[in-house]
């Protein structure tokens, strides 16, 4: 309809003339911190550094769950929740090598061999004993 | 006669036609946007969640943080959803709940203990829980020009006494009339005369609410008529509900700041900070009331007024019976009650920044600002106020007279996210964001890319190889000469290749890179990300260019994480109104450089941190937590840069003059102690040591790159891509066969960096 179309260039012209939307923050909201703490915090001072070839031992098991619902989802083919769930499964322990040898499972399944194999190299540096190395060797031929 | 007629009728005709086309014009526009667009709903911008386990690294104060910025109420016993009780490292949480992408978190009262600086237990009434996560901190918003904000009711959560109320003081007659109200426009004139001011408006909530949705706000007879004939075709084509709850969602009631605040749910938090549903008689009346002047009834700017009007519209529920008489002499008794904490919203422009940049890759800005979807991003509230309080320390020291400025880029180099971010000294002052948007030369910090090439050709170069630094003249063209300097004027004569880099020497980086060639440095340091602003010049071996904080976090980036390049990304998932998710984010590793050289290049850049200009770090970091980073120095110390890594952070820190002038810092006098300061205070892990397949340690003589045995001069281990060991030998014996028994491996971890201290 008419109306419709000059209703319409209307209103594009009006948004291409406003200029960009831009926010303000509201100053002093929240304050900083004050206390320097680098004296107090010694990040796991106590942990050895030595772990060689040795995957860290993790600081939690807490995402073995997702790990098994992301077993599930990619029996049942969505692959995309099962990476969300590797994912927050990494973000909870990035040094898993577990956790790779899931994705690079995923991404095989899914058909995408390229990232399979990027995923399993990764997660190589990771990994401890023959059989997770090896699994993980599996996917990067 | 005839004739007159006929033309009158002709007249009637177009009229009618002309009318009746405006009509059927004015239902299209009603009938297209009345229903699937509502109102415009902005973007709602969240934080990462924080994820609560046995084991979780995260102390009692961080929780605390996390729960002061999310508004949690401390009470003494959590009863309700939103309160947090603590005694000490003991946190007695009742959750709110949220549906994230994947799933439902249900609000549910925790239990949450620490130990140290570890989360000890969490349990919930039940037992124990193996993983949950917090609502995420609402961090700001994708606004539409005009800045509104929007926080939607539905009718049923609001309170009956603010309906009745609104009509009772708006439109009486709202559930009788037709769109308009002769009856209501006769009455308010009367009202307004009896009492000798306007306390009422003709209008109805129909009217308005067309008036506001459609129309300008000009007062002519023709736009008053447009919305007559839509508020009739209004109440045409939708019931009375949906009229009074679109009206309860569009009513403007005020500004906060630059957005303006639509609706009753939103102002309710804006003006009390709570649900609609918790709202008292005495702050339903006060909305009601700032209907007719949002800014002359403002109670922040006037609230005597405010409170007079308030008291008005008190005085109308009772009289119409919306209220008894009692409630409204105790609702005109209390104060105005007044939300007094400030909000956090948008108080993170730098990384909200960097989210639009993202999104507008994908989106366009009418869909951001309308549909209402939630974004999830990788942003850190921990993190971020870690970056800004070590920001704000540092500086203050190095820079007393604020004359310097600093950007920050952090990132979980696991997994390619942006945690936290600094545009600038003032972290929560919007303007010019400073870790996108400088275009500064790197110095040392591209050096990195030279010596990655030459690892990777392991035939040629290892970490032993030695390197000279004597003086180097290279011809560009012309007559002209590039001759570049040590920092220190100085040459050193031969170094071993890993300690030219520990030591940043410019004349043995600058002649490996002519060596190697210009194109396979620029060809490196695409590889690791940075494709834009590399000028193909021999001083580019020495960091010419124009790059970002944020082009040189995609670059440590790459290395960090072994040789994988991945996208930095800001954002996890887009969910739309519904609560369906229409994008993820996925993290995709890309293999740009050989593992086993990446690994040879880390054990450069700890060097650097433990015998070469990256020595300051261990002021501020303990001594035996590990990192690896790389210092940059600009011509006249303009620019003054460090980027670095531990075993869980990646970060990039860059101090420099807006009007480009000299700093007097280098890199290892000003940005690594930003960095160092906030590595101590937020990195939970150090950089560990994994060995890739492929590489073999081997004793070697620290004077001249020789092989050698433990135990002999100058002996240090090195570690080499599997045949690339030096072939020349000094002429003593080992002490103790070699680095593969157990024994040895230890010894050669312990002197890896044996020199340094």
């Amino acid at each position: 309809m008419f109306f419709q179309l000059v209703f319409r260039i209307a209103a594009l012209s009006f948004f291409a003339v406003v200029p960009a939307c831009s926010t303000l923050p509201e100053s002093g909201s929240v304050s900083v911190e004050k206390a320097p703490q680098h004296a107090v915090v010694t990040p796991d001072a106590r942990v050895p550094d030595v772990p060689f070839r040795s995957a860290t031992p993790s600081a939690s098991t807490a995402w073995k769950p997702l790990l098994a619902k992301a077993d599930q989802a990619t029996n049942r083919g969505d692959y995309e929740q099962a990476m969300a769930l590797l994912e927050r499964a990494q973000r909870i322990d990035p040094d898993s090598a577990e956790v790779y040898l899931g994705m690079a499972k995923t991404h095989s399944a899914k058909g995408d061999d390229m990232q399979a194999r990027a995923t399993a190299e990764r997660g190589l540096l990771y990994c401890s004993g023959k059989i997770q190395c090896d699994a993980l060797r599996g996917y990067t031929r | 006669m005839l004739r007159t007629s006929h033309l009158l009728l002709k007249l009637v005709l177009v009229s009618f036609v002309v009318g009746g086309l405006f009509v059927i014009y004015l239902d299209a526009r009603i009938t297209a946007t009345f229903n699937d667009k509502m109102w415009d709903l902005p973007a709602k911008v969240y934080a990462r969640p924080l994820e609560l386990f046995a084991g979780a690294p995260l102390s009692p104060d961080d929780l605390s943080y996390e729960l002061d910025v999310l508004g949690y109420r401390p009470v003494t016993s959590a009863r309700n959803r939103g309160e947090v009780s603590r005694f000490r490292n003991r946190f007695e949480i009742y959750t709110r709940g949220f549906d994230f992408p994947d799933e439902r978190e249900p609000g549910r009262r925790v239990l949450i203990e620490f130990s140290g600086d570890r989360v000890k237990s969490v349990s919930a009434s039940g037992g124990g829980i193996d993983l949950m996560r917090l609502e995420p901190v609402r961090i700001g918003g994708i606004y539409p020009q005009h800045g509104e904000d929007r926080v939607l009711a539905r009718l049923d959560d609001v309170p009956l006494s603010l309906r009745q109320g609104l009509m009772a003081v708006e439109d009486r007659d709202f559930n009788q009339h037709w769109g308009f109200s002769v009856v209501g426009i006769s009455r308010a004139a009367l009202s307004n005369v009896r009492s000798g001011q306007v306390v009422a408006g003709g209008s109805t909530i129909t009217q308005q609410l067309v008036k506001n949705y459609y129309l300008t706000s000009e007062r002519t007879i023709v736009r008053k008529l447009t919305e007559l004939v839509m508020a009739v075709l209004l109440e045409l084509h939708y019931d009375k509900d949906q009229i009074l709850e679109s009206y309860i969602n569009e009513v403007y009631l005020g500004q906060e700041g630059r957005h303006s605040v639509h609706g009753f749910a939103l102002a309710s938090q804006h003006y009390f900070d709570k649900p609609l549903e918790r709202l008292g008689l005495h702050e339903q009346a006060l909305m009601i009331g700032m209907i007719k002047g949002p800014s002359l009834y403002n109670p922040q700017r006037n609230p005597k007024r405010a409170l007079e009007r308030r008291n008005l519209v008190l005085e109308l529920m009772a009289a119409q019976g919306v209220i008894s008489p009692e409630q409204a002499t105790v609702a005109r008794a209390m104060p105005l009650g007044l939300n007094k904490k400030r909000r956090i919203r948008d108080s993170f422009p730098a990384f909200l920044d960097l989210v639009r940049r993202q999104l507008r890759r994908d989106y366009r800005d009418e869909d951001l600002t309308t549909q209402g979807l939630s974004i999830f991003t990788s942003f850190d509230p921990l993190l971020q106020r870690k970056l800004e309080s070590s920001t704000t320390i540092v500086m203050d020291q190095l820079d007393p007279r604020d004359e310097l400025q600093s950007a920050t880029v952090v990132t979980r180099f696991d997994t390619g996210e942006v945690a936290a971010l600094s545009g600038g000294r003032k972290p929560r002052f919007a303007g010019f964001n400073r870790a996108l948007d400088v275009r500064r030369p790197a110095g040392s910090l591209l050096k990195p890319a030279t010596y990655l090439v030459a690892l990777e050709r392991p035939r040629e170069y290892s970490l032993a190889t030695r390197l000279s630094d004597a003086p180097l003249t290279v011809k560009l063209g012309g007559a002209k000469l590039w001759q570049p300097k040590n920092f220190d004027l100085q040459s050193h004569g031969d170094v071993l290749l890993y300690q030219a880099l520990a030591k940043s020497y410019n004349l043995a980086s600058a002649r490996l890179g002519m060596e190697l060639g210009l194109d396979s440095v620029i060809d490196m340091l695409a590889r690791l990300g940075v494709e834009q602003g590399v000028p193909r010049v021999p001083a580019l071996l020495l960091g010419a260019g124009e790059y970002s904080p944020m082009d040189m976090a995609a670059m440590y980036q790459s290395i960090a994480a072994g040789g994988f390049r991945m996208p930095l990304r800001s954002i996890r998932d887009i969910v739309d109104a519904n609560g369906t998710s229409l994008k993820r984010y996925a993290l995709e590793y890309d293999r740009t450089a050989s593992i086993q050289s990446v690994h040879l290049l880390h054990y450069a850049l700890r060097a650097v941190v433990r015998e070469g200009t990256g020595r300051g770090v261990y002021r501020y970091l303990p001594e035996n937590f590990a990192v690896a980073g790389k210092t940059g120095t600009t011509n006249d110390g303009r620019d003054s840069w460090f980027a670095g890594f531990s075993g869980d952070l990646l970060a990039v820190s860059w101090i420099g003059r807006d009007d480009n002038g000299s700093t007097k810092l280098t890199g290892g006098s000003g940005a690594l102690k930003v960095w160092a300061h906030f590595m101590a205070s937020a990195s939970k892990q150090p950089l560990a040591y994994r060995m890739p397949d492929g590489i073999q340690p081997q004793w070697i003589d620290n004077r001249n790159g020789y092989l050698t045995g433990d135990g002999c001069p100058n002996s240090r281990m090195l570690p080499f891509i599997i045949g690339s060991e030096p072939t020349q030998r000094t002429n003593c014996s080992p002490r103790q066969s070699g680095p593969k028994s157990g024994s040895g491996i230890k010894t050669w971890f312990e002197s890896l960096f044996g020199g340094g201290g």
